[in-house]
């Protein structure tokens, strides 16, 4: 191991470090399971409309709109993104 | 004497103590401003509701306070929001900032109890003459022509409610500020005087293509400046029409616009405060859509959004001011690891982030919920698709991009110091409000108009935010969301942040007007000096005529036989005769 790669070893945080990350990442996808089953135990009496009360249907919503927004957002720059001067000229 | 104190006019301790600040010198200003925001809010607390502090201007009557549960709750978030910011900028040395945030703190409240349009109108506009010194504060070129559009646009909005209110007072022989609406729910039932009026609170509460100095601004005000902003300004806006505009229909469709395309613009927006600025457009447009419903419990969630956003959105600008304060920049570029150096400030923003998001147990789940159930109640599913495509996108730009840009992702090597005292410990009260909010929320319903009641099964009952359907169906939205960003991330598909300036309506006014005006205004001067050489021309050859007959060989210089006058004179004469006697 170079002395460079210890000193970044050394400068890692918790947060940084690839296993932790890994684990979060696992934790995350852990409790999107575990939240989209949550909807075979439970009844949405609540519920105003009826894509409501379809399976895990906030779930699979969130990750779309999620993907298309920023999907939309990459649509965007080309037409909108100036140099950063732009109005300082 | 404490009875007279009780009816004081609430912000005018503030408005009035911001006047004897700079006896107090450069240092000792800002526990003056914090002292004021103290005193202010202990005897808000105490005010009694009713109207009082009648005035007769020109045979009408103003009401300089009018204290309901409306104006109650409105008024004792900016009390909150004042103290917190005057905490967080008490290491601040500069006495003008502090004269202007109490003068616009205190105006923002007086605003919020005023009892009639005239009233409404003077703190308006003492709003915008005062929070403008924030953005100049800065005292750069950028910040001081940013802060000249901010004042044309918040003085027009000042104007514009001025007008409406003389037209209502045509229409109506009143100048009471209540609710406005006409016959029918819609804008097109309103007098021209309320569709003014209308117009004006839309560009404070930033609607679609009225929006721009919001992010225009804010993001040039100081660390601290940009604290106070986030606070009143807006909110007023969202009071006035929650009190003149509650159940107009287009209002609904306004908000939805409002939710979505700050969005957009949020994702590759690479200024964390801008990203931060059109967040907040995004929030008001939950509060409009609220607005628009107009039912109790719309109502009641926009109040309580509201209150709610205030504080969360101040703890995320705080945040964002500490690193511009430490670091010197919020640009997402340069950022990134800063969650080594300054732990407590990471903290602090993911509470805000979490809160705005709407995570369970913080403050923005238990009001957000109230607006998006309200909808559904009302059958309107595309409003209701729209608020939970705007939950998502929340999650974005203020739940993910702003801390991770920011604390975490690629680290920047910038290691600086954790941010001042006061500044954690403002953040701190912030962040323990928002826990605060979200798990003792019956504390902040209790303060709403009325008892937020929803239906079930037919009849009205207590609304319950913790029921297990909306907590699953919310962490299911967020936490996939969450999975999403993972996603995009680790496929590279997430967009990397870029230095650039991004084109919104502002461009407008700021590239195309400029020039159409100079274009305008060198035509003007080229026709103006055209037509000014002609008529010079002109006079020229007319006297160079006259000194050409005048000369020495001209026509009317020249000797002539004393004959000849006489042939004339015997000539005219004769003619003369000759016309007399035909």
């Amino acid at each position: 191991m170079s002395d460079s790669d210890s000193k970044n070893k050394e400068q890692d945080s918790w947060f940084e470090k690839r296993g932790n990350i890994r684990m979060m990442i696992g934790a995350l996808v852990v409790a999107c399971i575990g939240l989209g089953l949550a909807d075979l135990f439970y009844k949405n009496d609540h519920a105003h409309f009826d894509i409501e009360k379809s399976f895990a249907f906030q779930a699979w919503f969130g990750f779309v709109v999620f993907v298309v927004i920023v999907f939309l957002g990459i649509a965007l720059r080309p037409i909108i993104k100036r140099d950063e001067d732009y109005y300082d000229r | 004497m404490i009875d007279s104190l009780k009816h004081l006019p609430p912000g005018w301790i503030m408005m009035v103590g911001a006047l004897l600040l700079p006896a107090l010198g450069r240092r000792a200003s800002a526990f003056g401003a914090l002292v004021l925001s103290l005193l202010s809010v202990g005897m808000f607390c105490v005010t009694p509701a009713g109207e009082w502090g009648q005035l007769n201007l020109f045979g009408n009557v103003l009401n300089l306070v009018r204290i309901d549960r409306l104006s109650f709750i409105f008024g004792l978030i900016f009390h909150l929001a004042a103290v917190m910011a005057s905490i967080y900028a008490l290491h601040v040395q500069d006495t003008k900032q502090h004269i202007a945030a109490m003068i616009y703190a205190g105006g923002a409240i007086a605003a919020a109890c005023a009892g009639d349009f005239v009233t409404l109108f003077v703190f308006w506009e003492l709003t915008a003459l005062s929070s403008v010194v924030l953005v100049w504060a800065t005292g750069t070129d950028r910040s001081y022509r940013s802060g000249m559009r901010y004042l044309i646009v918040q003085v027009l909005s000042g104007v514009l409610l001025l007008s409406g209110a003389l037209l209502h007072l045509n229409d109506t022989g009143s100048l009471a500020f209540n609710h406005l609406a006409g016959e029918g729910s819609s804008v097109f039932d309103l007098s021209v005087g309320a569709k003014l009026i209308l117009l004006a609170f839309g560009i404070k509460a930033a609607f679609p293509l009225l929006h721009n100095w919001l992010q225009d601004a804010y993001p040039e005000a100081t660390a601290t400046g940009t604290v106070f902003l986030s606070a009143f300004t807006t909110k007023l806006a969202i009071y006035s029409l929650a009190r003149g505009f509650a159940g107009t229909e287009e209002l609904i469709y306004i908000g939805c616009a409002m939710t979505l395309f700050p969005i957009v613009f949020a994702v590759i927006e690479n200024d964390l405060r801008r990203v931060l600025a059109y967040s907040l457009n995004n929030q008001l447009g939950f509060m409009v859509v609220g607005i628009g419903i107009g039912t109790e419990l719309a109502i009641n969630g926009a109040a309580a959004h509201a209150f709610c956003h205030i504080v969360y959105k101040a703890l995320l600008f705080m945040s964002m001011g500490a690193v511009l304060h430490r670091v010197g920049t919020t640009k997402a570029t340069e950022l990134g690891g800063l969650h080594k150096s300054m732990p407590w400030t990471t903290t602090f923003c993911l509470i805000g982030a979490g809160s705005i998001s709407g995570f369970p147990l913080l403050s923005g789940f238990i009001s957000k919920s109230m607006i998006i159930t309200a909808a559904g109640e009302e059958h309107l599913f595309w409003v209701w698709i729209v608020l939970l495509i705007a939950s998502a996108g929340v999650m974005e730009h203020s739940g993910i991009k702003i801390p991770f840009f920011a604390f975490f992702a690629h680290d920047s090597g910038k290691r600086v110091k954790e941010a001042p005292t006061n500044m954690l410990v403002a953040m701190s009260m912030a962040a323990i409000l928002c826990i605060g909010l979200g798990i003792f929320y019956p504390l902040l319903y209790g303060l709403l108009p009325t008892e937020p009641m929803a239906m079930h099964h037919g009849h009205a009952e207590p609304y319950q935010p913790y029921t297990v359907a909306h907590v699953v169906t919310m962490l299911q939205l967020l936490l996939f969301a969450v999975l999403a960003f993972v996603f995009l991330m680790t496929t590279r598909l997430y967009p990397a942040e870029m230095r650039s300036t991004n084109l919104d309506t502002d461009w407008f006014y700021r590239k195309p007007l400029p020039w159409l005006i100079g274009g305008l205004g060198s035509g003007i001067a080229r026709l103006d000096s055209a037509i000014r050489n002609e008529f010079i021309d002109c006079g020229k050859s007319v006297i160079k005529k006259m000194a050409g007959g005048f000369g020495e060989t001209g026509l009317l210089s020249r000797t002539w036989a004393t004959n000849t006058m006489a042939f004339w004179a015997a000539m005219l004469l004769g003619v003369f005769l000759l016309i007399y006697y035909s």
